[in-house]
């Protein structure tokens, strides 16, 4: 332990050592790029007057119909699956009748409230079924690898391009909607707006400090060409992935 | 890329190579059209594609305009976020910072997911020279690595190879024989790199775009490889282009509407990542320990030379590939560096400031335009590549041969009663080579154009004989040039003859 000790206070004395040459560097870096643009170093923020998505497209929206049935669309067409959902009573039967179906074994789930009043851990009593982070001696990249579904609620979802955001925190890992094999992704339907930028929007409003470790936007399942064009699902991430819109 | 270089040093005899190999070249030829009947489609489907291309230009041109600004401020974020922000002028400096970090945390393997500017830098090679293992994950990237070979398209590396070949190389890996079916290589690969993931030290990853006011990097990917490179091993390491800057999430909007489409024809890639720094102390998975390395390498030149500066708004996307007809008969290799077709072809010289090795590329392409049509944010590729062989010319690399030659047909071409005078000796002459109205002997000079093509005879009645009715005919429909190229090129030779092009000066 003493060596460990001794080895990360070696390691962090050479991460400061590096820090400062880094913001010794920054500055002949910077002053390089504005000497060749020919100004003088920008301190003050420029104006922007092309920033983000034409005007016209801000002010596209669909009812929510629309959403549904285009987001459905675009889910489709690239292998993922669809069911509309009325309530958590339906989400908990259709999680544990494919579950069934599948021989699911290992569930990993995120530890949200909407997968919380779900009830699966009571209708799925043959399979193990993981609350992620619930425990902090647990090995979790290790249970969300062995898992057989991944079972995680969306942050948002934008039906133009087909794609569900989650994003991680202590309570959500990044690794139980990508490392097993089949993933659920819970939508209630209030979080599903049309355009990819009313979920980016979100970020620039709440600003650096607010931001998690990861956002992550899926679109379907993990997929491929790169043997002769030929698509094969599942490379690395989820090959089976069902978007469960409830509300 | 120096072996396969040095062993075929021109492009001519590199392209040479790939148009004798069948399978290749229709390997190219179909993946390209795919992609690119991907991109028009899903360009079309979503409409306004020009506006939003010019969006894709203005946020690219205004952000390289402002370069110290918002690549301080993306500093200054991503430090805040946690992250050990390291600048690397060259490629043997970044390669240096990787080992380094490498070396502190005693890795023995590193997982890597597809980065551009990591083959630049030939970091794997680098890597395995002080024991540590690199492995590409990418499933492409990971077949040519096996191979041993370069990727020979940005988007799809593997363009090149049948799965015949790549079963050959799998097996190998695997110790038994695997069937040359997709599902059976795909599958195989996927629980051979789970294992990769799980035990490497370090991830590896490039960078799509880095925003400004949140010091978040963003990747774009099918596989979910990056997602699994960024999220299982203890420690990361971003290599990003130091033009990779956007402002904001909004901004990433025009980007992500402007890149899986033109890069696929997607709407958008399966994955979408955005990642602010290590994870948070709570978090249970994610990097413990993060690094990017801001590369230089040659980029800097760029800025403030009026005719190369928009270079750097490339987005990487491959459509330029796709939509060039050169491309598509050599395919990626016979252009001989990390990038290739019309944006290789420009950047490649622009990067490594020497334009006398690769004087050749510049001439492998037709100028036809197409590479400009396609870029989503509307890079004058085509009329780079006039100025680039402009400056070879300029700094004496031109070719003697060439030069008289040009020199003779202008005396020919400045006097009406010379020239006709030589085409009358011309239509006798060729009376010796003439089969059937073409010249197919491939004797002396004619050797490099018969060898794939056919010479045409000169006519009994030539276009300038019947001159004089035609003028007559089609004096009042002259069309103009495109007023916005004219305007491009006015003010190109304008800039020009303000002493622009200083960032090049030492070619």
């Amino acid at each position: 332990m003493a060596d460990i000790d001794k080895s990360e206070t070696a390691h962090a004395a050479w991460l400061k050592e590096m820090e400062a040459a880094s913001r010794a560097k920054q500055e002949t870096f910077m002053n390089g790029i504005a000497a060749r643009l020919r100004h003088p170093r920008m301190k003050e923020k420029p104006a922007h007057p092309y920033r983000g998505a034409l005007d016209f497209w801000r002010e596209f929206e669909w009812t929510e119909e629309e959403r549904i049935a285009r987001f459905a669309d675009n889910w489709r067409s690239v292998g993922g699956h669809v069911a509309r959902l009325s309530n958590a009573d339906e989400v908990r039967d259709f999680i544990a009748g494919k579950a069934k179906e599948l021989g699911a074994r290992f569930v990993v789930r995120q530890n949200q409230a909407e997968l919380d009043a779900l009830g699966l851990e009571a209708a799925l009593p043959d399979a193990r079924i993981s609350v992620w982070n619930s425990d902090p001696e647990e090995h979790w990249k290790a249970r969300a690898a062995e898992a057989d579904i991944g079972v995680v609620a969306a942050d948002y979802a934008a039906a133009y391009t087909g794609s569900v955001t989650v994003l991680s925190a202590k309570d959500k890992g990044r690794s139980v909607s990508l490392l097993p094999t089949v993933l659920m992704i819970v939508i209630p339907i209030e979080r599903l707006k049309t355009r990819l930028g009313e979920v980016l929007v979100n970020f620039d409003r709440a600003g650096r400090e607010q931001l998690p470790a990861g956002i992550h936007f899926i679109s379907g399942p993990s997929r491929s060409s790169d043997i002769e064009n030929d698509l094969t699902i599942g490379v690395h991430g989820p090959g089976i992935v069902y978007a469960l819109i409830v509300g | 890329m120096s072996a396969t270089g040095a062993a075929h040093p021109s492009v001519k005899e590199r392209a040479e190579l790939a148009l004798n190999d069948e399978f290749l070249r229709k390997a190219v030829k179909f993946t390209t059209e795919r992609l690119r009947n991907g991109k028009k489609n899903a360009s079309a489907d979503h409409g306004n594609w020009d506006e939003w291309r010019e969006r894709g230009r203005q946020i690219r041109l205004h952000t390289i305009a402002h370069l110290d600004y918002y690549l301080n401020l993306f500093v200054e974020n991503a430090r805040a976020n946690g992250v050990h922000v390291h600048f690397a002028d060259t490629g043997e400096e970044a390669v240096r910072i990787s080992l380094d970090i490498a070396e502190r945390k005693s890795a023995k393997s590193v997982v890597k997911s597809k980065s551009m500017v990591s083959e630049e830098l030939h970091l794997n090679h680098a890597l395995e020279t002080i024991g540590v293992e690199a492995i590409e994950t990418d499933l492409g990237e990971y077949i040519i690595q096996l191979a041993g070979e370069m990727p020979s398209h940005i988007v799809i590396p593997a363009i090149h190879k049948n799965r015949y070949q790549i079963a050959d190389l799998l097996s190998e890996v695997a110790g038994e024989r695997l069937e040359a079916d997709t599902t059976v290589l795909a599958g195989f690969v996927r629980k051979k790199l789970r294992e990769k993931f799980l035990e490497a030290d370090i991830g590896m990853t490039g960078c799509n775009f880095a925003i400004a006011e949140t010091g978040s990097m963003v990747l774009f990917e099918n596989e979910g490889n990056a997602r699994m490179v960024t999220t299982v091993p203890k420690t990361q390491i971003t290599l990003m282009g130091m033009e990779r800057i956007i402002p904001s999430f909004e901004d990433l909007e025009v980007m992500a509407t402007l890149l899986p489409r033109s890069a696929t024809g997607q709407k958008l890639t399966m994955y979408m990542s955005g990642i602010s720094g290590p994870r948070r102390s709570d978090d249970a998975d994610g990097p413990d320990e993060m690094h990017i390395i801001i590369v230089d390498n040659g980029r800097s030149l760029q800025l403030g030379d009026p005719e190369f500066q928009e270079l750097l708004n490339c987005i990487r996307c491959g459509a330029c590939l796709n939509a060039c007809p050169v491309y598509r008969h050599i395919g990626g290799h016979a252009y001989g560096s990390t990038y290739s077709g019309p944006i290789g072809a420009v950047l490649t010289p622009a990067l490594n400031k020497n334009i006398a090795e690769w004087d050749d590329i510049a001439n492998a392409s037709s100028l036809c335009g197409a590479c400009y049509e396609a870029c989503p944010v509307k890079i004058p590729l085509h009329e780079m590549l006039i100025y680039l062989r402009r400056r070879k010319v300029e700094s004496g690399h031109g070719n003697k041969l060439e030069a008289a030659g040009m020199k003779g047909f202008a005396v020919l071409m400045a006097n009406a009663s010379r020239l006709r005078a030589i085409l009358a000796l011309g239509k006798i002459g060729q009376k010796l080579v003439v089969r059937k109205g073409e010249i197919r002997t491939k004797i002396g000079p004619l050797k490099g154009w018969n060898s794939y093509r056919v010479t045409p005879s000169l006519p009994r009645a030539s276009f300038r004989d019947r001159w004089a009715t035609l003028d007559q005919e089609i004096r009042h429909g002259l069309q103009e040039l495109n007023p916005e190229m004219q305007r491009r090129l006015e003010n190109a030779v304008k800039q020009r003859q303000q002493g622009g092009g200083a960032g090049h000066g030492g070619h």
